[in-house]
Protein backbone atom coordinates (compact mmCIF):
# COMPACT_ATOMS: atom_id res chain seq x y z
CA UNK A 1 0.00 0.00 0.00
CA UNK A 2 2.62 2.73 0.90
CA UNK A 3 4.50 1.79 -2.03
CA UNK A 4 1.46 2.01 -4.35
CA UNK A 5 1.31 5.16 -2.95
CA UNK A 6 4.71 6.39 -3.30
CA UNK A 7 4.97 5.55 -6.99
CA UNK A 8 2.06 7.30 -6.92
CA UNK A 9 3.34 10.13 -6.07
CA UNK A 10 6.44 9.70 -7.79
CA UNK A 11 4.47 9.37 -11.39
CA UNK A 12 2.79 12.63 -10.22
CA UNK A 13 5.69 14.30 -9.75
CA UNK A 14 7.71 13.12 -12.31
CA UNK A 15 5.02 14.42 -14.87
CA UNK A 16 4.47 17.82 -13.66
CA UNK A 17 8.42 18.42 -13.23
CA UNK A 18 8.97 16.96 -16.67
CA UNK A 19 5.96 19.44 -17.97
CA UNK A 20 7.68 22.25 -16.02
CA UNK A 21 10.95 21.50 -17.44
CA UNK A 22 10.51 21.35 -20.56
CA UNK A 23 7.98 23.56 -21.00
CA UNK A 24 10.21 26.08 -19.33
CA UNK A 25 12.94 24.96 -22.34
CA UNK A 26 10.37 25.36 -24.86
CA UNK A 27 10.03 28.93 -23.39
CA UNK A 28 13.38 30.18 -23.19
CA UNK A 29 13.94 29.03 -26.73
CA UNK A 30 10.79 30.81 -28.13
CA UNK A 31 11.47 33.66 -26.13
CA UNK A 32 14.98 34.46 -28.22
CA UNK A 33 13.15 33.24 -31.55
CA UNK A 34 11.02 36.30 -30.61
CA UNK A 35 13.68 38.49 -29.97
CA UNK A 36 15.31 37.30 -33.28
CA UNK A 37 12.78 37.92 -35.94
CA UNK A 38 11.68 41.37 -33.89
CA UNK A 39 15.17 42.28 -35.20
CA UNK A 40 14.45 40.60 -38.52
CA UNK A 41 11.78 42.88 -38.73
CA UNK A 42 13.50 46.15 -37.97
CA UNK A 43 16.21 44.72 -40.60
CA UNK A 44 13.03 44.62 -43.18
CA UNK A 45 12.28 47.93 -42.55
CA UNK A 46 15.20 49.70 -43.18
CA UNK A 47 15.78 47.62 -46.21
CA UNK A 48 11.91 48.41 -47.41
CA UNK A 49 12.93 52.21 -46.43
CA UNK A 50 16.44 51.86 -48.50
CA UNK A 51 15.05 50.03 -51.50
CA UNK A 52 11.99 52.86 -51.48
CA UNK A 53 14.56 55.21 -53.14
CA UNK A 54 15.57 52.85 -56.19
CA UNK A 55 12.28 53.87 -57.89
CA UNK A 56 12.29 57.22 -58.11
CA UNK A 57 15.71 58.11 -58.19
CA UNK A 58 16.34 55.83 -61.02
CA UNK A 59 13.62 57.15 -62.72
CA UNK A 60 14.97 60.69 -62.54
CA UNK A 61 18.38 59.55 -63.24
CA UNK A 62 17.13 58.22 -66.38
CA UNK A 63 14.78 60.78 -67.44
CA UNK A 64 17.31 63.28 -67.11
CA UNK A 65 19.95 61.07 -68.60
CA UNK A 66 17.95 60.72 -71.95
CA UNK A 67 17.47 64.77 -72.14
CA UNK A 68 21.27 65.05 -72.16
CA UNK A 69 21.74 61.97 -74.61
CA UNK A 70 19.11 63.84 -76.91
CA UNK A 71 20.79 67.44 -76.10
CA UNK A 72 24.93 66.23 -77.20
CA UNK A 73 24.52 65.86 -80.78
CA UNK A 74 23.07 68.93 -81.31
CA UNK A 75 26.19 70.40 -78.84
CA UNK A 76 28.69 68.77 -81.15
CA UNK A 77 26.73 69.75 -84.23
CA UNK A 78 26.99 73.47 -83.07
CA UNK A 79 30.64 73.37 -82.33
CA UNK A 80 31.30 71.87 -85.75
CA UNK A 81 29.33 74.83 -87.06
CA UNK A 82 31.48 77.12 -85.20
CA UNK A 83 34.90 75.47 -86.36
CA UNK A 84 33.65 75.19 -89.76
CA UNK A 85 32.37 79.27 -89.28
CA UNK A 86 36.00 79.90 -88.00
CA UNK A 87 38.94 78.14 -89.61
CA UNK A 88 40.47 80.60 -92.43
CA UNK A 89 40.03 78.98 -96.00
CA UNK A 90 43.33 79.04 -98.09
CA UNK A 91 43.19 81.22 -100.97
CA UNK A 92 42.67 80.11 -104.16
CA UNK A 93 46.15 80.02 -106.31
CA UNK A 94 46.89 82.55 -109.04
CA UNK A 95 48.10 79.66 -110.93
CA UNK A 96 46.00 76.86 -111.00
CA UNK A 97 48.22 73.63 -110.11
CA UNK A 98 48.66 71.03 -112.80
CA UNK A 99 46.72 67.80 -112.47
CA UNK A 100 47.99 64.91 -110.62
CA UNK A 101 46.72 61.67 -111.15
CA UNK A 102 44.82 60.39 -108.32
CA UNK A 103 45.82 58.63 -105.60
CA UNK A 104 42.05 57.46 -104.75
CA UNK A 105 39.18 56.56 -106.15
CA UNK A 106 38.47 58.69 -109.64
CA UNK A 107 36.03 61.41 -109.76
CA UNK A 108 34.10 61.24 -113.19
CA UNK A 109 34.48 64.01 -114.99
CA UNK A 110 31.24 63.39 -117.11
CA UNK A 111 29.71 66.14 -115.36
CA UNK A 112 32.30 68.26 -116.13
CA UNK A 113 32.39 67.74 -119.62
CA UNK A 114 28.48 68.84 -120.20
CA UNK A 115 29.76 71.97 -117.76
CA UNK A 116 27.60 71.15 -114.61
CA UNK A 117 28.94 70.90 -111.51
CA UNK A 118 27.34 70.26 -108.23
CA UNK A 119 27.40 73.16 -105.47
CA UNK A 120 29.90 71.11 -103.60
CA UNK A 121 32.41 71.25 -106.09
CA UNK A 122 32.39 75.46 -105.93
CA UNK A 123 34.52 74.32 -102.89
CA UNK A 124 37.28 73.68 -104.37
CA UNK A 125 37.38 76.72 -106.41
CA UNK A 126 36.86 75.54 -110.09
CA UNK A 127 36.25 78.07 -112.68
CA UNK A 128 32.80 79.20 -112.92
CA UNK A 129 32.60 77.30 -116.26
CA UNK A 130 32.73 74.24 -114.59
CA UNK A 131 30.32 75.42 -111.59
CA UNK A 132 27.33 74.64 -113.97
CA UNK A 133 27.05 77.73 -115.77
CA UNK A 134 26.95 76.80 -119.04
CA UNK A 135 29.33 80.11 -120.27
CA UNK A 136 29.59 80.25 -124.06
CA UNK A 137 32.92 80.09 -123.79
CA UNK A 138 33.08 76.89 -122.71
CA UNK A 139 34.08 74.51 -124.83
CA UNK A 140 37.17 77.36 -125.53
CA UNK A 141 37.75 76.86 -122.20
CA UNK A 142 38.04 73.08 -121.63
CA UNK A 143 40.42 73.01 -124.77
CA UNK A 144 42.73 75.81 -123.51
CA UNK A 145 43.26 74.13 -120.33
CA UNK B 1 -7.59 -3.50 -0.46
CA UNK B 2 -8.70 -6.15 -2.54
CA UNK B 3 -6.49 -7.77 -5.44
CA UNK B 4 -8.94 -6.30 -8.21
CA UNK B 5 -7.86 -2.81 -6.92
CA UNK B 6 -4.65 -3.69 -5.98
CA UNK B 7 -4.05 -4.62 -9.68
CA UNK B 8 -6.12 -1.56 -11.14
CA UNK B 9 -3.63 0.61 -9.26
CA UNK B 10 -0.36 -1.01 -10.00
CA UNK B 11 -1.43 -0.85 -13.65
CA UNK B 12 -2.32 3.23 -13.30
CA UNK B 13 0.91 3.80 -11.97
CA UNK B 14 2.46 1.78 -15.13
CA UNK B 15 -0.17 3.74 -17.40
CA UNK B 16 1.22 7.03 -15.84
CA UNK B 17 5.03 6.33 -16.32
CA UNK B 18 4.35 5.26 -19.91
CA UNK B 19 2.53 8.85 -20.24
CA UNK B 20 5.25 10.68 -18.44
CA UNK B 21 7.90 9.22 -21.06
CA UNK B 22 5.61 9.74 -23.59
CA UNK B 23 5.20 13.16 -22.88
CA UNK B 24 9.21 13.43 -22.43
CA UNK B 25 9.41 12.31 -25.73
CA UNK B 26 7.08 14.53 -27.58
CA UNK B 27 8.61 17.48 -25.17
CA UNK B 28 11.89 16.85 -26.50
CA UNK B 29 10.85 16.26 -30.32
CA UNK B 30 9.24 19.63 -29.61
CA UNK B 31 12.22 21.28 -28.14
CA UNK B 32 14.40 19.87 -31.44
CA UNK B 33 11.97 21.38 -34.01
CA UNK B 34 11.93 24.85 -31.85
CA UNK B 35 15.91 24.66 -32.23
CA UNK B 36 15.72 23.89 -35.96
CA UNK B 37 13.69 27.30 -36.13
CA UNK B 38 15.99 29.00 -33.87
CA UNK B 39 18.93 28.20 -36.24
CA UNK B 40 16.63 28.99 -39.63
CA UNK B 41 15.55 32.06 -37.89
CA UNK B 42 19.44 33.20 -37.03
CA UNK B 43 20.43 32.45 -40.56
CA UNK B 44 17.48 34.50 -41.97
CA UNK B 45 18.85 37.34 -39.57
CA UNK B 46 21.97 37.11 -40.91
CA UNK B 47 20.71 37.11 -44.71
CA UNK B 48 18.67 40.09 -44.23
CA UNK B 49 21.80 42.09 -42.44
CA UNK B 50 23.59 41.13 -45.24
CA UNK B 51 20.74 42.83 -47.84
CA UNK B 52 20.83 45.73 -45.52
CA UNK B 53 24.44 46.23 -45.97
CA UNK B 54 23.94 46.16 -49.95
CA UNK B 55 20.94 48.46 -49.99
CA UNK B 56 22.40 51.12 -47.48
CA UNK B 57 24.36 52.37 -50.61
CA UNK B 58 20.99 53.46 -52.39
CA UNK B 59 20.79 56.76 -50.67
CA UNK B 60 23.43 57.23 -52.74
CA UNK B 61 20.65 57.30 -55.77
CA UNK B 62 19.16 60.63 -55.28
CA UNK B 63 22.48 62.28 -55.04
CA UNK B 64 23.57 60.93 -58.54
CA UNK B 65 20.20 61.75 -59.76
CA UNK B 66 21.22 65.61 -58.30
CA UNK B 67 24.70 65.36 -60.03
CA UNK B 68 22.72 64.26 -63.12
CA UNK B 69 20.54 67.20 -63.00
CA UNK B 70 23.90 69.41 -62.36
CA UNK B 71 25.15 67.92 -66.00
CA UNK B 72 21.83 68.80 -67.56
CA UNK B 73 21.94 72.23 -66.47
CA UNK B 74 25.70 72.83 -67.33
CA UNK B 75 24.84 71.25 -70.64
CA UNK B 76 22.06 73.98 -70.91
CA UNK B 77 25.15 76.65 -70.35
CA UNK B 78 26.94 75.35 -72.81
CA UNK B 79 23.85 75.18 -75.56
CA UNK B 80 23.46 79.29 -74.75
CA UNK B 81 27.09 79.83 -74.99
CA UNK B 82 27.40 77.77 -78.14
CA UNK B 83 23.98 78.81 -79.83
CA UNK B 84 25.72 82.58 -79.14
CA UNK B 85 28.83 81.92 -80.83
CA UNK B 86 27.08 79.93 -83.90
CA UNK B 87 24.91 83.36 -84.44
CA UNK B 88 28.55 85.58 -84.05
CA UNK B 89 30.30 83.47 -86.30
CA UNK B 90 27.39 83.41 -89.04
CA UNK B 91 27.36 87.09 -88.94
CA UNK B 92 31.19 87.68 -88.98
Amino acid sequence: MTVLVVLTVLVIVALIAGLAFYLYWAGTLLDRIGANLEGAADIVRGIVADAKLIGPGVEHINQTGGVVAGALPLLYGMAEQIVAGVTPAPPAPEVPEPARPASGTRRSRLLHAVGYAPAELSRIGLPAASRGQRAPGLLTSLTVR
Amino acid sequence: MNPTEHTLWVVAIIVGFVVVLAVAALLSLLIYLIKVIDKRVAAIGGTLTAAKANTASTVLIPQVADGVDAVLAEGLQHHLFLGRVVETVKSS
